[in-house]
């Protein structure tokens, strides 16, 4: 048991010298710490908070409790997706239960206490990012993972309520992955029987992703053998996918990521103490694992869990190009604000929309109440949508790559190519 | 075998008291997502324990899994009646442990979160009666000790 030194201002806080809401997230960290056998809190700069998704009147009751006690935010502070669109309040039923007043009502809060109104689960996509080495506090899985292994910043996989208190103090318990030995790799993942054809395809990374969730949720993992060519958008689909599987918020990828220029780097100049090879058997059973396809009619498309990014625009953009989706079809597509201004300037959205894509922004489809019309056989890109719209939708769900997203889509019905045919 | 009445010491996380039946998870869970709470059940269709409840029992979960929404829907479902009278956790998981904090202060109650070794969740069998107690004591007649 370690004693928990507290600065000065630290303490002014827990005394409630800055009023009753700092008091209470001072109260809320330092618990934390303690939990966390923490020795100091040290100063985040930024955060990215999940608590304004609304799962339930306990998180309103947490945020108007803040603002009748006149919170004050100590750092900039994003917001995640909501549970409704702001832009368009029609895009899930409004009538499905009180919630959904409830759900705007909680992100109108938190711009209320000084959020900046991101409503994004892919923030990293958005100028201003935080850097290699920077102490923020993350709280969507993906995020999270996402920030510390492909920006090098530092957080710690925080939630709901805490990520608020820590915004509201701008301190967190030194633990964790704040710390330089929470990051040294201790699991090294090998990938040499995997065929470089298979790792062009972006659905490569969300198995790939979900694997290490399946069997890397308590060593640091590092992945030796990704291409050069790897992209963010590869390492957001590792991100999403290895948070929902299990818990990986921090991987490192040998040459890809900051802090893994090399296998020594990452492992501290140690020897890994377990090492995993994955292989096309791997692969496949992992794409089973997430769904497979059955006679049922196709009824529509899911693409942005995690959010869009201006690439992926560019990129579907480019695959539809002159096509229509199958009018039988709904085709979702989310992203944030940002993003899909950038898009909308390319001409990306028009030319989207007259396909017959419809762009939905601030929320996300994979979670229950459903997003109108999707219901039935879906198909997705995304191992996150794969992995949990089973439980919160009534949906049957085909995981394909983006290219097989889009011809299934044109077609009316899955097409898959070869070696993702089960 | 005859019960016998045990103890473990487990470390406060939370501090609270309760009682009821133990409901051991076989695998961790992810409340956001992979449960609902507002009626307290696992809808994880990947969980071994799918569709089961979890409402008034003392709950062994080794730690939460994925999504931030944990603290979210702990704090709802002991806000609705639904969730767990206790946790007992195998690891200082902040999540469930924020989730109860929130909640025992939003609407004044009591829900311990008490943390024990891993090796020692073996011990509970499901649905015996256990105790937790402020201080962190885990009491009930085990049938393997």
């Amino acid at each position: 048991m370690t004693s928990l030194q507290l600065s000065p201002a630290d303490t002014d806080m827990l005394e409630g010298k800055q009023g009753r809401a700092t008091q209470f997230a001072m109260e809320t960290i330092v618990a934390a710490a303690r939990i966390g056998d923490a020795e100091s809190l040290i100063d985040i700069s930024f955060a990215h908070i999940d608590s304004c998704f609304y799962s339930g009147r306990a998180h309103l009751d947490f945020v108007r409790y803040l603002l009748e006690h006149n919170a004050r935010l100590a750092v900039p502070t994003w917001t995640n997706t909501g549970l409704v669109s702001l832009n368009d309040l029609s895009v899930r039923d409004p009538s499905a239960g009180t919630g959904m007043n409830e759900a705007r009502l909680l992100m109108e809060a938190y711009v209320r206490l000084g959020c900046k109104p991101v409503w994004t689960c892919a923030p990293y996509q958005l100028p201003g990012r935080p850097g290699l080495g920077d102490h923020i506090v993350g709280s969507e899985s993906n995020a999270v993972s996402f920030y510390n292994s492909v920006i090098g910043a530092r957080t710690n996989k925080y939630g709901d309520f805490f990520d608020v208190c820590a915004a509201i103090t701008g301190r967190v318990p030194y633990t964790g992955l704040h710390r330089d030995e929470g990051r040294q790799a201790r699991l090294l993942v090998t990938l040499e029987a995997i065929p470089e054809a298979v790792k062009s395809s972006d659905i490569f990374y969300h198995l790939l992703g979900y694997l290490l969730g399946l069997h890397c949720s308590n060593l640091v993992p590092v992945v030796e053998g990704l291409a050069p060519t790897t992209t963010e958008d590869d390492l957001k689909a590792i991100s999403a996918a290895c948070c929902s599987s299990g818990s990986v918020p921090l991987f490192h990828a040998v040459g890809i990521t900051p802090e893994a220029a090399t296998l020594d780097d990452a492992c501290f100049n140690e020897t890994a103490e377990q090492v995993i090879e994955f292989g096309l058997d791997d692969l496949q059973r992992a794409r089973d694992e997430l769904g497979q396809n059955s006679n049922a009619p196709l009824k529509g498309i899911a693409l942005g869990t995690p959010h869009f990014s201006y690439t992926e625009f560019e990129r579907l953009t480019g695959l539809l190009q002159g096509r229509s989706i199958n009018p039988g079809l709904v085709f979702y597509l989310t992203t944030s604000r940002h993003v899909y201004q950038q898009a909308a300037q390319q001409g990306w959205v028009a030319q989207l929309e007259q396909a017959g894509v419809k762009i939905i922004t601030d929320t996300c489809t994979y979670f229950s109440p459903a997003v109108n019309g999707l219901r039935g056989k879906i198909m997705t890109n995304a191992a996150k949508w794969a992995y949990y719209a089973p439980g919160m939708l009534p949906v049957q769900v085909v995981l394909g790559s983006l290219a097989e997203c889009v011809e299934s889509a044109v077609a009316g019905e899955v097409i898959l190519d070869s070696w993702s045919e089960s | 075998m005859k019960p016998v009445g045990k103890t473990v010491q487990g470390r406060v996380l939370v501090p609270g008291q309760a009682s009821g039946p133990a409901m051991v998870l076989d695998e961790t869970l992810s409340f956001w997502g992979g449960f609902n709470p507002v009626n307290g059940e696992i809808i994880d269709v990947h969980h071994p324990q799918h569709r089961a409840r979890v409402g008034g029992t003392v709950l062994f979960i080794s730690q939460s899994r994925g999504s931030a929404g944990t603290p979210g829907a702990i704090a709802e479902t002991l806000r609705n009646g639904s969730g767990p009278a206790a946790f007992v956790l195998a690891s200082a998981d902040l999540n469930i442990s924020v989730g109860v904090m929130v909640a025992n202060r939003l609407y004044e109650l009591n829900v311990p979160v008490v943390e024990i070794a891993l090796t020692q969740f073996a011990l509970i069998e499901n649905e015996i009666n256990i105790q937790v107690s402020e201080a962190g004591l885990i009491s009930g007649a085990w049938l393997h000790y």
